[in-house]
């Protein structure tokens, strides 16, 4: 019986374009994404470049949605209506039909911290989790089984509440994701050097966002001003966005079912691994993906103490 | 009307879930995966796999989905009921979920000219379409927007998987030379009996002779080429480099302009360009 009504309410839906776009909505030749590993300051740069782009009508957690949309939160029809060009948040590994594509960045020993607390707040483990074993077994491991879009795409329906949690049931999203390194290399691999992708950091952005978001408004043809690049980014402060997250979570699709303890917003910092990652950590994500890190920019933990020892000698 | 038709069968496809599994495919871990580019070998290799697995009871097109299923023509519904470990046949660019991959590469040059025909063997284009004009919207993946152009596909295979052990990287050229070796190499990988007697069977039973013998009986029967101009083969000259003397100097300027970085990584030699990315010509 329930099976049955999954299935018409799933024909309904699909019928009516409210299923979940995820990879299965319209891409524009003209759509503008804002691509990343999770945890990598995505949510932050929609608040800048929404920001950036529509001035009058700043952006919260309560209109992010509408404005710059997640995929995995909206509908193919929320899509659909939209005004053009788009603005779209994505976590997908590299998709050949995605053309401009801004890039986020970050450090994947600081990932691994965010994401454990995102799991946190998520529910999906519990406090005093071991953040060892968390990066060994779930932001490190990729290799387990992931069901199809289509398997889902019924319950999520029916208790469509949050999409972004039901989805992170398997310890990803769907496994469409990838790992940090499968990801990266991914869209590096294939765009890297295309006129049409940018490569943005989150350090670089949280050091200068002056000049990062220089860069994006140069990269999207926007031609903001400074004054009004630099209004933008005093309106998408870490403090100006917890002060929205306190009002506004209970609204927010990514944040409505989650523990309220724990902010989203969290430390907005970067090299935090440092003092809370443990080293055996630290060590696992370097061996796995230590030469897309050095191409990054980021250095090893090693290379960091030879730094350290030449400085002090 | 006819395109509201299309639609309204597409719809119904999908409520009912009887559209091809594509990207929606369920992935099982012991999954292989044969994955190319269009037009660079992948058929040939399905036939020598399934030739590899199976000698006494050859494959032929009739049968060629029931063995080494396609996911472009195959529902996730029937994908899930094969026998397992599956080999999968896919043309997406990276999906991290494929563990276990065969992926063959060939030069773009004579994809390029393979796929121009394969299209108008397909009707997408007439023969009023020259090579030439085809060229942009075959960088641009026009036909197939969701495959990527070729340089997005070996370039984000190569960047995540490239020297991985679960990732065995042919040249289509390399097997055409040396189908023996090569063929070795795809029964270590799978775990299969590489005794030189049994390649040397599996490597016959594929022959680009008895493909063509078995196509022109056949072609109706695979959904390949079922609805296809009947006057075109599927399996055409199975050589390389032909389009040193087939594509214009143009087209080949072109194609190694903007992705001569990658060909190179794959080893091939660019004709018109140095390493600087010159035209030295």
């Amino acid at each position: 019986m329930g099976e049955t009504i999954n299935k018409i309410l799933y024909a309904v839906n699909y019928v009516l374009a409210r299923d979940i776009a995820g990879r299965t909505f319209h891409v524009l030749p003209d759509d503008i994404f804002l691509v990343s590993y999770p945890k990598s300051g995505n949510t932050w740069t929609r608040f800048l470049l929404g920001n950036l782009i529509n001035p009058d009508e700043g952006i919260t957690f309560a209109n992010v949605e509408r404005k710059v949309p997640d995929i995995y939160a909206k509908s193919r029809r929320a899509l659909k209506e939209l005004p053009r060009p788009r603005v779209i948040k994505s976590h997908e590994c590299f998709d050949p039909r995605y053309r401009r594509v801004i890039y986020i960045v970050r450090d994947p020993r600081d990932v691994a911290l965010s994401a454990y607390h995102y799991d946190r707040k998520g529910k999906n483990i519990p406090d005093g989790f071991p953040v060892e074993t968390y990066v060994t077994t779930r932001f490190m491991k990729t290799d387990e089984y992931f069901g199809a879009w289509g398997e889902h795409a019924g319950s999520w329906l029916v208790n469509s509440k949050n999409v972004f949690q039901i989805s992170r049931l398997k310890g990803e999203f769907l496994g469409t994701i990838g790992s940090w390194g499968e990801n990266a290399m991914s869209w590096l691999g294939a765009r890297g050097h295309d006129r049409e992708f940018l490569l943005v950091r989150y350090e670089d952005l949280l050091e200068d966002t002056q000049r990062e978001m220089t860069r994006v408004s140069e990269f999207l043809g926007l031609g903001a001003s400074r004054e009004r690049i630099a209004r933008a980014i005093e309106v998408s402060t870490a403090d100006s966005m917890r002060k929205l997250e306190d009002q506004q979570s209970n609204t927010w699709v990514t944040t409505r079912d989650s523990r309220k303890d724990i902010p989203f917003v969290r430390s907005a910092t970067s090299g935090q691994w440092k003092e809370a990652l443990p080293s055996a950590s630290v060590l696992e994500i370097e061996a796995a993906w230590g030469p897309v890190m050095q191409l990054l920019g980021y250095p090893l933990s090693r290379e960091l103490r030879s730094e350290t020892l030449a400085r002090n000698s | 009307m006819s395109n509201l038709k299309k639609r309204l069968a597409a719809y119904a496809r999908v409520v009912t879930k009887r559209q091809p599994a594509a990207r929606g495919l369920t992935v099982y871990p012991d999954d292989t995966f044969l994955v190319s580019f269009p037009r660079s070998g992948n058929t040939w290799t399905r036939f020598l796999v399934c030739n590899l697995m199976n000698p006494d009871d050859p494959v032929d097109f009739a049968q060629l989905e029931s063995r080494i299923p396609e996911i472009y023509y195959v529902t996730d519904r029937n994908l899930r009921a094969f026998p397992r470990p599956r080999v999968i046949k896919s043309h997406e660019c990276f999906d991290p979920r494929y563990k276990k991959i065969i992926y063959i590469v060939r030069d773009p040059r004579d994809v390029l000219i393979s796929y121009y025909e394969f299209q108008l063997k397909r009707r997408v284009i007439s023969e009023d379409c020259s090579l030439e004009e085809f060229l942009p919207r075959f960088m641009e993946s026009e036909i197939e927007p969701d495959t990527g152009s070729w340089r997005d596909h070996v370039a984000s295979w190569m960047a995540t998987r490239g020297g991985h052990k679960n990732f065995l990287q042919l040249r289509y050229e390399e097997m055409l030379a040396n189908t023996q070796k090569e063929t070795t190499k795809i029964a270590s990988f799978l775990g299969l009996d590489s005794n030189p007697e049994r390649i040397a069977r599996a490597v016959a039973l594929s022959s680009a002779d008895r493909m063509r013998k078995l196509e022109k009986e056949q072609s109706r029967q695979w959904k390949a080429t079922q609805k296809t101009r009947q006057d075109k083969a599927f399996v055409r000259k199975a050589e390389a480099g032909g389009w040193k003397s087939n594509l214009p100097e143009r087209c080949v300027a072109q194609i190694e302009s903007a992705w001569g970085d990658v060909m190179r990584s794959v080893g091939y030699e660019l004709e018109l360009m140095n390493a600087n990315g010159a035209v030295t010509r």
